[in-house]
């Protein structure tokens, strides 16, 4: 045994301990294995295709048919536009919560299942630190992948159909809003990785709880003002440059992200407190 | 170093229960520093709720324990940056092959420099013979390999005290005879207290011994003492007949706590039971031979094996109750 190597010991803030070190094997965890690749492909791909279809190839057979709305649109580019748009931001955004879940929903339960999480806290870990690195590497990866590189192919497919770059700021604050719903599904589905053992319980309440907004906020109104359920139309209008009211724009979107911080702190507080 | 006393581990009436379920009672336990502690028990005794309450997994229902003098509740983090541990099932990262998990584990410990953690990591997978097969996927492995995967990434920090929860116990006689040696190669370096249902593995290796049973520490302390029975030092003697007055005689020496007859093919077998072994070592043959009449056809100190031992208490346990 070489006793006489040296080594620096690692001096990470004791309330945060081994989260460099978890952060960094997250981050491997989607960037070092093929589910890069895979949702680098599948998402702009996805939605990509979707709004290609809606600014390109819809708009075309609606003026051959004489289909009304492209007149109400104000003519076959601004009836493309607003197509492409509502196909991103309204579509794209609940496609992208489905996804958001489905590919987060075992990330803490499939090493709770199988030991590692025990075996990681047997390590000079602060739980929260597993919770925080789960976090951060998925946050990032969902906003690289799945939110950034879609939204990229859509800016560029509505500058060709507009022949002149698309309003960048607008764009953005719709990508904003976007990302603030994504955010919140995303803390759900880690908050409840925290709370069950199995995926049924996991997808079965954050998709419920996603496919039920209409209905719900149909039967009950003040909930879009409490609720994420509005912000898929709101990000569409904003891109569109509409006027949206200050209470239908700033209460569900802070809403949304205060409840994305009740998640993580539920989040943390469950597994601190979790016995394996 | 925050050594205050000459135990690694020590433990206070540690109670944890789930529910009206008591998988551990009042566990009072003293593991010696540079020990091979063997920690025993038949399943469902307590063994891993006790490991994983110490390495801070679970929260004890009621009493204390340290670990290097820092508690096991409020100070896990500083106890684990000290200790290995290798689960009864050891478990990977499974994207991830040997060395990348040695890598991956030592960085909880030091962040440099970078080619001494990797000189770390060659050690180890030297240590446990699987240089040759450090950059293979790990879903290859066989169970012997992933066990001493286990132990090398549980050694990889230099710790004090290794903790390992039943080794050998899901191995071939090779595997085990493995994991038996590199822990025999590591008992200079650490403090090793391990749990195990495997007696002979206890008997060969370990210098102390705790018997866990139903959530009870029923014995505990150095092997030697365990072999010895809970009767202590036993003489067994083998007389031709039956001598008259030999049982009287026995009696009256202060040394000797306790003694039974049994008769076997016209012999009679004495098991003497004695408190100071060097008196009975002068003293307790003079003693039966004393009477001229007296023929002794053997005389010896009765060994016990750990099983005998083992079953001895569990069982005296269970019927207790």
């Amino acid at each position: 045994m070489a006793a006489n190597i040296e080594f620096h010991r690692s001096k990470e803030l004791s309330w945060l301990r081994g989260f460099a070190n978890l952060l960094r094997k997250e981050n491997r965890s989607w960037w070092s294995t093929r589910r890069w690749w895979i949702n680098a492909l599948l998402w702009p791909g996805m939605l990509g295709g979707l709004v290609g279809l809606m600014i390109f190839v819809v708009p075309t057979i609606a003026a051959q048919t004489g289909d009304p709305a492209v007149d109400a649109a104000g003519g076959l580019l601004p009836f493309a536009l607003q197509l492409g748009r509502m196909a991103f931001f309204e579509m794209g955004t609940m496609v992208l919560a489905i996804g958001v879940v489905v590919l987060c929903q075992d990330l803490i339960i499939e090493e709770k299942q199988s030991g590692v999480v025990e075996w990681l806290l047997t390590k000079p870990v602060a739980r929260r630190s597993y919770v925080l690195a789960k976090l951060a590497a998925s946050a990032g990866t969902v906003l690289v992948l799945l939110i950034s590189l879609p939204a990229l192919v859509t800016y560029l497919m509505l500058s060709i159909r507009l022949r002149a770059p698309f309003p960048p700021l607008p764009f953005l604050g719709g990508v904003g809003i976007l990302s603030a719903h994504t955010l919140f599904y995303l803390t759900l589905t880690l908050m409840l990785g925290t709370l069950y053992t199995s995926r049924a319980p996991i997808l079965g309440f954050a998709l419920g709880l996603l496919l039920s907004g209409n209905f719900l906020s149909g039967l009950l109104k003040p909930l879009v003002f409490v609720t994420p359920w509005m912000l898929a139309k709101v990000a569409s209008l904003v891109v569109d440059a509409q006027p949206v009211p200050a209470s239908l724009l700033w209460s569900p979107l802070t809403a949304s992200l205060l409840w994305s911080a009740v998640f993580i702190f539920m989040a943390l507080a469950k597994f601190e407190n979790t016995e394996f | 170093m925050t050594h205050t006393t000459d135990f690694v581990i020590e433990t206070h009436a540690l109670t944890k229960s789930f529910g009206n379920v008591h998988a551990l009672r009042n566990v009072d336990l003293h593991v010696p520093q540079h020990s091979i502690f063997g920690f025993l028990g038949p399943n469902g005794a307590g063994k891993t709720t006790l490991m994983k309450t110490l390495l801070g997994l679970s929260r004890p229902t009621s009493g204390s324990g340290t670990i290097f003098s820092h508690d096991i509740v409020r100070e896990s983090v500083a106890i684990r940056e000290r200790i290995g541990y290798l689960p009864q099932q050891p478990r990977f990262i499974e994207y991830m092959t040997a060395r990348e998990n040695l890598l991956f584990a030592a960085k909880f410990f030091f962040n440099g420099p970078q080619a001494n953690i990797r000189e770390r990591c060659d050690e180890m997978l030297e240590l446990v013979g699987l240089s040759e097969k450090a950059d293979r996927p790990i879903k290859g492995f066989s169970g012997g390999e992933e066990q001493r995967l286990g132990i090398a990434l549980a050694q990889v920090n230099y710790p004090d005290l290794l903790i390992l929860d039943e080794p050998a116990s899901a191995l071939d006689p090779l595997g085990r005879q493995s994991v038996l040696e590199i822990m025999e190669r590591l008992r200079k370096h650490t403090t090793i207290f391990y749990s195990t249902h495997i007696l002979d593995d206890v008997q060969r290796v370990s210098d102390t011994v705790a018997i866990l049973n139903r959530g009870q520490v029923v014995a505990s302390g150095p092997i030697e003492s365990i072999l010895n029975g809970k009767d202590g030092v036993v003489y067994s003697v083998s007389l031709k007949g039956a001598p008259g007055g030999l049982g009287e005689r026995l009696g009256t020496l202060p040394w000797v706590t306790h003694t039974s007859v049994s008769q076997n093919n016209g012999a009679s077998i004495w098991q003497v039971s004695v408190s100071d072994e060097a008196a009975a070592e002068t003293d307790l043959l003079r003693q039966v031979l004393a009477d001229p009449a007296t023929i002794v056809t053997e005389f010896s100190r009765k060994k016990y094996e750990l099983e005998e031992v083992f079953m001895e208490i569990v069982k005296g346990d269970g019927n207790g109750r």
